[in-house]
Order: structure tokens, then sequence, then C-alpha cells
């Protein structure tokens, strides 16, 4: 035969090449079964041990000795005026750093310099910044120990790394000619900033805030070193008072002996999946809503 | 060999390089461009038309390492004068790129962003009045006037290329400097653009930067041919195209190179 294409060798050859596509396809579906399984696992522990507690005691009680009344709304608090510290805080100084270094900053060695820490901040292990807050807002500026202004601050110098890493990503995906035909009409840098580039910019910074966002919510480690990890039986009423926050309390529960903090640490955890689920969708939401198509 | 008399000059550029870093790109150019003319560049690719264009608008101040020395006036005003702001001077000539590139907003707000930011307009009334004008000047009113909130980038390529044009004319420019605005466009849309440009001329200096001989014959009534960088050969386009003095214009007018 003289036809390469119908040749015994050519037919095997096909046919080998259709079962490696079909291994390859089947390898990429176990390994999202077996990462979605472990989840459905946690999902299924939790709930079977923990929604007999979610009740309306226990989200609206705080931490007590006794298992039966503790509550989570205490903590719930704390990481809610921890996250407006972090988020007022981290997001204006993110996004400016974001948009100096991306369109202002001259190209030279010191600002090369700068690019290098930023990114091996958001590397740094976060109990480092604990750390780092016990030393200089605790020790060196004498704010109150436990408190959520200490927790947010010490969470936004966390949380700014990675706003400005993804601010600059989604400002560089901005295509050029959109700045040419802004400064084409005779519009300065900064208003080519403010009125074309950060629009468009904003879905993903946004995006890249609220994941950064989500991760400060269930950080614990560096909460530990500012003694976040204080028994607290009252809600907090401001950023100054004692308070705890919720994977703090996870933590706390899960150490404790009682069997009913069993159901409370599960409880609990619930209650932390379900914010973490809701800020995640909003950042889908909100890129879905901002985002520009040309 | 009668030369047509340039009626009033606009721009003048006097021995003028540019550099990128240590590449000199454009090596001492000097050249008269008239108001009421069009005048196109031609030249091979990376002969550095389009690089004298942007230093016409200091818009390769933009580009990190780019340098120009040498002389640039506008109306006897050196550009590149300390006192001269860029910014401004980018609203009196005005740019219209390879590609179309509109904002992503309404027709409407393509039109009214240059003006609004240069305070060209106090009252809405104002505004709707000189966004029809630019408009209509740039042919484009007639099709999109009952759209005007619609997105443009939505309009077809050669619609998008004129509401540049549209956007440019109105902040009021004195020069339009335009970069192979045809490039991009199918033959239909090349030729309302070609009869756009005829219609403006009148009102403004035109300078076209082009890499078809066809255009710059049709368009234009001065034409400058450069190559590698220096300007080989400029007079009226008639006898660059029939007569040129310079070898190498002639090579590259009959398609020996380029």
């Amino acid at each position: 035969m003289s036809n390469t294409w119908k040749s015994d060798a050519m037919t095997r050859r096909i046919a080998a090449r259709n079962a490696s596509e079909r291994r390859f396809r089947l390898l990429g579906l176990s390994a999202i079964v077996l990462s979605l399984l472990f989840l459905a696992l946690l999902l299924f522990i939790m709930l079977r041990n923990g929604l007999a507690g979610l009740d309306w005691s226990f989200l609206s009680g705080s931490d007590s000795t006794d298992a039966s009344a503790a509550g989570i709304w205490g903590a719930a608090k704390g990481s809610f005026l921890t996250m407006v510290v972090t988020l007022v805080l981290s997001f204006p100084m993110g996004v400016l750093a974001a948009i100096y270094l991306e369109e202002f900053a001259p190209r030279n060695r010191w600002v090369d310099w700068v690019e290098v820490s930023i990114n091996n901040l958001a590397a740094v292990p976060s109990i480092i910044f604990g750390l780092l807050g016990l030393a200089v807002f605790i020790n060196m500026a004498g704010m109150a120990r436990s408190s959520p202004l200490v927790g947010g601050l010490t969470l936004a110098l966390m949380t700014m790394p990675v706003i400005v890493i993804s601010g600059r990503n989604a400002i560089k995906a901005v295509p050029p000619s959109i700045r040419t035909a802004a400064m084409g009409v005779g519009a300065s840098p900064v208003q080519v900033v403010f009125h074309h580039v950060l629009p468009l910019a904003l879905p993903g910074i946004l995006t890249g805030t609220i994941i950064g966002m989500a991760r400060a919510l269930g950080e614990t480690a560096p909460l530990l070193m500012i003694g976040m990890r204080a028994f607290v039986a009252t809600p907090p009423g401001g950023i100054n008072d004692p308070s705890s926050v919720l994977p703090m309390q996870i933590f706390l529960w899960s150490d404790e002996i009682d069997r009913g903090f069993v159901q409370n640490t599960s409880a609990a955890i619930i209650v932390l999946l379900v914010f973490l689920l809701a800020m995640n969708g909003l950042a889908i939401y909100l890129r879905n809503k901002f985002e520009v198509r040309w | 060999m009668t030369q047509t008399k340039l009626p009033q000059t606009k721009l003048t550029a006097r021995n003028v390089d540019v550099f990128y870093g240590d590449n000199k790109a454009i090596d001492d150019v000097s050249i008269d461009i008239g108001n009421g003319v069009v005048t196109a560049f031609i030249g091979p690719s990376g002969c550095g038309k389009s690089t004298f264009l942007r230093s016409l608008n200091r818009m390769n101040d933009t580009i990190a390492g780019a340098r120009v020395t040498g002389q640039i006036l506008l109306d006897g005003e050196d550009i590149y004068d300390r006192e001269m702001d860029p910014v401004a001077l980018r609203a009196r000539v005005g740019m219209v790129f390879q590609k179309p590139n509109p904002f992503p907003k309404s027709i409407y707000e393509n039109v009214a962003y240059g003006p609004r930011i240069h305070g060209l307009a106090q009252k809405k009334a104002d505004m709707d009045g000189i966004v029809e004008k630019a408009l209509t000047r740039a042919g484009l009113w007639n099709e999109v006037k009952d759209r005007l909130t619609d997105a443009g980038t939505a309009l077809s390529g050669g619609q998008q290329q004129r509401l540049c044009i549209a956007r440019a004319i109105a902040v009021s420019p004195e020069v339009i400097l335009m970069d192979e605005p045809c490039s991009a466009l199918d033959p239909i849309a090349t030729a309302r653009i070609e009869e756009l440009i005829e219609d403006l001329k009148s009102r403004y200096a035109i300078v076209i930067v082009t890499h078809s001989m066809q255009q710059a014959a049709r368009v234009s009534q001065k034409t400058a041919f450069f190559h590698l960088g220096r300007m080989v050969e400029y007079g009226d386009t008639h006898q660059i195209f029939t007569n040129p003095r310079e070898e190498r214009t002639k090579d590259y007018i009959t398609g020996r190179y380029g």
C-alpha cells in the first residue's frame, strides 16, 4: 500500500494518540474530583457535628466556660471590626502603591528593589507579621492588646502586598491604546489614570482585594501574637476593646475537653465558611458587574 | 520646478534628531508643515516616519529613554520649551492612531471627554452642540445620532476610526496627526476616511503617515519621503510621484524596495 494515511503503522499511531488523550482527560478529572471530595468531606463532617448547635442563642451569644451557653457573636463582631480596620487601611494604600508603581514610578534599580520587596512581603509567613504588630503597635505605640485595631493594623500589613500585586496586574492588563487615546486629547497623567485606567482595572483590583481580605479573615497565627486569644465573654463595643475573632474562637474551642465544645467548634467553622463563601461570591459578582468588554 | 507656496507655515522643524536610548531613530530632519494642506509622510517600515510624527505632539515623551534634540515650532513657539505644557500641546496637536482606539464608553462620552477635561462647555446644551458638530465634521452624525448612548466600541472599525477623528476635533485642535489611520480598515471605510481628510483639510494642518503610496498621492498636497531615519525628499505630492529628484525616492515609488 502506498497510501501513508491508510497504513497499519499510521492506524496504530492514531489509536495510541487517542488513548493518550483519554488518559490525560481522566487524570485531570480525577484531580478535580479528589480535591472536591475533600471539600465535601469537610462540609459533611462539619454539618453533621455542628448543625445541631447552630441556633439563635449560639449566633447571638459570646464565649463562655459553659459550652451550652457559649456563642459566636462576640468573635463574629470582633472579626467584622478587624476586617473594617484592615480594609480601610490596606485598600487605599495598596491601590495607590499599585498605581504609582505601574504608571508613575521611573524605571530604575531603586524601583526594582521596591518591587522585589513587595513580592517578598506577600510571601512572608503570617506569624512574623504578628511579631511585628506586637513590637510596633503594642510595645512601641502602646495600643490596646487583643483589640480589633491592632489586629486590623497587623492584618492590613499582610493584605496590602496582595492588593498591590493584584492591582498591578489589573492595571497592566488595561490596553496601552486607552492611555495613548486619553493622552492624545490632552488628558494629564493623573486624569488618564483616574478617568480611564483605574475604572477598567477596578474589577481585577476588587477581586484581588476580596481574596486578600478572605485570607485575612481566616488568619490566626499573627493574632495569637498580639493577644487575641484571650477569653472574651462580652462582644467588643469598639475597635479598642479586647476581642476575639472567628478563626481564633475555633482554635480556642477545639482545645477544650468538654464534649459540648466539639459541636461549638463545628458550628463556628460553618459560620466562618459561610462568611468566606459570601466574600468569594461577592468577588465574582463584582468582577462580572464592572467588567468592560470590548 | 514650481513649488506650491505654503499658505501659512504651522509647524517648523529644524535639525530634529530623535533618540531611543543610544539609538538614533531620526537624523537631522528639517521641514515646514503648512496650514490648510495635507502633508503625507511615506517610507519603508522602520524609516522613522511614525517616530517623527509622534515627536510633533510630544507623544514620545511617554516612552522611556526617548529624547528629542533640535527645534520644533508650532506657530513660532518651541514645543519642547520648558514653558510649553505637553498636556495642553496634545490638545492643540490632536492625534489619530493606527488602530481605532475608542474609549469603552458611550459614543457621546467618547467625543465629550476631551472638551470636558478642558472645560470647553459650561452647560449641557453647549456640550451637546460640540458633540454634534464634531460628529458631523467626522461624517458620523447621521449614522449615530439616534444611538449616542451606545458603546463606542460596538461600532464597525471604520466608524470607530471616524469616532476617534471626531474625538480629536472636538477639542478644537490646530493640527491633526494621523498615524496610518486606514491600515486596519477595509477599502470602503478607507475611502470614507480619505473623503473626510479632504473635507477637514481647510480647517487644520493635517499630517498623515501612510504605507500606501496611492493613499499619499490621493489625499496629500505635500509629501515627505523618509528612509533610514532621514528625510530624503520633501516637495509637492505631484512632483514627488511624477518627477522625484532623488534616486532613492524614485526607487521606492516605483516599488524597487520597501
